[in-house]
């Protein structure tokens, strides 16, 4: 397994949308178990291949206290969605800002598991939230699209100006 | 700087105060609420400090509340309604005294600056100033009842004296004392002496528990993935009150067991690492359901995962009756406050006596699944006597069948047919156990 190298906001390549895989062999394994090794080490609770500079539709998650529930999504999608909620929302690509995102209560997701094989789920509360907010990032969509244009420049001024200052420490 | 990293450390504080609102203003879940929170937060001991933070801020909140109140001019609303937290969160940093006033002082203030920029920084400096020089005056003056001394609504300190008399101050503080890591050993890999013994070989202090054949309390908190043998399922994290279920079902193999509110799974493993028993694991909740059969696959165990209402079993009973049948009902969990400072401010009076209904409807559907001859146990993690003593008693009127099993030996105290163990008595959770045989008619 290796840890891979988490894009942060404004990379451009955070906006693109991703390709279904075509279907699940050794480097889709291979990219998941990676995946998961990066989400574990970044402390993060999900994590879409996009956020990982890999064009396909490949989602992980853990949000149990013990880390020890991964969950896989190969082409997830959405088939049913109800109700609204608003959470508080973070992201592993946008680090240190969090910004209120009403989506849906509940969503009916469809996904294919490490083995290929298809499965349906249905998730209320923090666990839908999450789906949805990973679902975006494949779609080339990030939590801060829901802020307005004047916040989300000021994020993207205040993270690159991190960035900067962190290149410089490393150089 | 790194991601989520903070000079200052104002990050941990706007989270441990933002998941503070969550719980306090949505009536959001402490944990949901703090896990995507903590995400952006790279330094464990950030991470660490805004759990801590969060959790005393909940546990003292009547208190800090009271303090703002006497603090701020006017009410924080709107989009100050924010600060109104961070307040909170500097405030009981200022009273447990763990940092040095400045540092709580400036972290609040950089705090604010993020959140709603320089306009409200004068406000937070200002007060929590004032703080500083009316301190004595201030909590000369703070309400002395149990609400502000111990941080409980009302209506819970009314109940809990109402029920518990004279140990009701002790109750309270309990709930506020952080919980030992319990452990349970899984007999059938290892015995408690032998994990005992890989314990202290890797340097980790623990004892055993009177009382509780399969555990051992580890007298520092640690991260579970440490323990020696985790991964290969030698041992599970569990409360000692916890363990006692498998006790009171007086197991034998191969009996038809069922577990009938089944999730997180703990007590069924642990019925599976004392016998080979024939064991239904049912849960309302699908997501939760999986989460049992995982926890059992990392312990080598087998249960048939049965997902249904235990209030219903027309939908789901194949018609074979148990020997056993253990029933942790839903209930308030007003036990298990001290690792939940959240449920006190989540729970309402109300929702006890729908609880209550719940409860007796649950064990009524199940009597009729249980083989003559055979033992329910009824268990809750609460401390109200309605859930616990009077629904015991109640049931064993409604039920002509039914007798109360004799449990005066086990650990706790006696309450109505049953037992029942105080938060904090023995090192446990608050929690309640009644068992019942089925008479041959």
């Amino acid at each position: 397994m290796s840890k891979l190298k988490i894009l942060e906001y404004p990379d451009p390549r955070l906006r693109r949308v991703a390709r279904p895989a075509e279907n699940v062999d050794e480097r889709e394994r291979k990219l998941v178990e990676d995946m998961l090794e990066t989400m574990y080490d970044a402390r993060g609770i999900g994590l879409a291949a996009t956020q990982v500079d890999e064009d396909v539709r490949i989602v992980v998650m853990d949000l149990s206290d013990s880390r020890d529930e991964p969950r896989v999504f190969i082409n997830p999608e959405i088939l049913d969605r109800s109700g609204s909620q608003c959470y508080e929302e973070g992201c592993l690509s946008v680090p240190g800002f969090y910004a209120e995102v009403t989506r849906a209560e509940q969503v009916k997701v469809g996904a294919l598991d490490i083995d290929g094989k298809p499965y349906e789920l249905e998730a209320d509360g923090l666990l839908a939230v999450c789906i949805q907010h990973e679902i975006d990032h494949l779609d080339g969509k990030m939590f801060i699209d829901y802020l307005s244009p004047l916040k989300r420049r000021m994020i993207g001024k205040k993270l690159r100006k991190q960035q900067n200052s962190r290149e410089k420490a490393t150089a | 700087m790194g991601p989520g990293e903070t000079a200052d450390g104002e990050l941990p504080r706007r989270v441990a105060a933002r998941a503070v609102l969550a719980v306090l203003d949505q009536g959001r879940a402490l944990d949901a609420a703090l896990l995507p929170l903590l995400e952006p937060l790279s330094d464990p001991r950030d991470r660490a400090l805004a759990r801590r933070l969060s959790h005393g801020v909940l546990r003292d909140w009547p208190a800090l509340d009271w303090l703002i109140g006497r603090l701020v001019e006017k009410p924080l609303k709107g989009r100050n309604r924010s600060l109104h937290f961070l307040l909170a969160v500097a405030l009981h940093e200022l009273r447990d005294g763990r940092e040095p006033d400045h540092a709580v002082v400036h972290a609040a203030v950089a705090a604010a600056r993020s959140l709603l920029g320089q306009r409200m920084t004068g406000l937070v400096n200002g007060v929590l100033r004032n703080f500083g020089r009316q301190r004595e005056a201030l909590l000369a003056e703070l309400p002395t009842s149990p609400i502000f001394r111990f941080g409980y609504p009302g209506w819970l300190v009314k109940r809990i004296e109402n029920d518990w008399g004279e140990s009701t101050e002790a109750v309270l503080a309990a709930g506020n004392e952080p919980p030992p890591l319990w452990l349970r050993v899984n007999r059938r890999r290892v015995s408690r002496d032998e994990y005992l013994e890989r314990l202290s070989q890797s340097g980790i202090d623990a004892r055993v528990a009177q009382g509780f054949p399969d555990a051992l309390v580890l007298t520092e908190r640690m991260a579970v993935s440490a323990l020696p043998g985790f991964n290969e399922g030698l041992v599970s994290v569990q409360d000692g009150a916890a363990q006692l279920a498998a006790d009171y079902l007086e197991l034998r193999d191969g009996q038809r067991v069922l577990d009938a509110c089944a999730a997180p799974g703990g007590k069924s493993a642990h019925i599976l690492e004392h016998h080979a028993v024939d064991l239904t694991a049912l849960d309302v909740d699908g997501e939760r359901l999986a989460r049992v059969g995982s926890g059992l696959e990392r312990l080598g165990l087998e249960a048939r995962l049965l997902r249904g209402d235990a209030a219903r079993p027309d939908e789901w009973w194949d018609g074979r009756r148990f020997d056993r049948i253990l029933v942790d009902a839903p209930c308030s969990a007003t036990g298990v406050i001290r690792r939940h400072p959240d449920i006190r401010w989540l729970r309402r009076d109300e929702d006890i006596d729908r609880l209550v209904a719940m409860q007796r409807e649950i064990v009524d559907a199940l009597w009729p699944l249980l083989e003559p001859g055979g033992i329910l146990v009824y268990a809750t993690c609460s401390l109200t006597k309605v859930e616990n003593d009077e629904q015991a008693r109640a049931f064993l009127e409604r039920h002509a069948d039914a007798r109360g099993i004799d449990n005066s030996d086990r650990p706790g105290r006696s309450a109505g047919p049953g037992r029942q163990i105080l938060p904090g008595e023995r090192g446990c959770d608050g929690f309640y156990y009644f068992a019942a045989r089925r008479l041959q008619q």
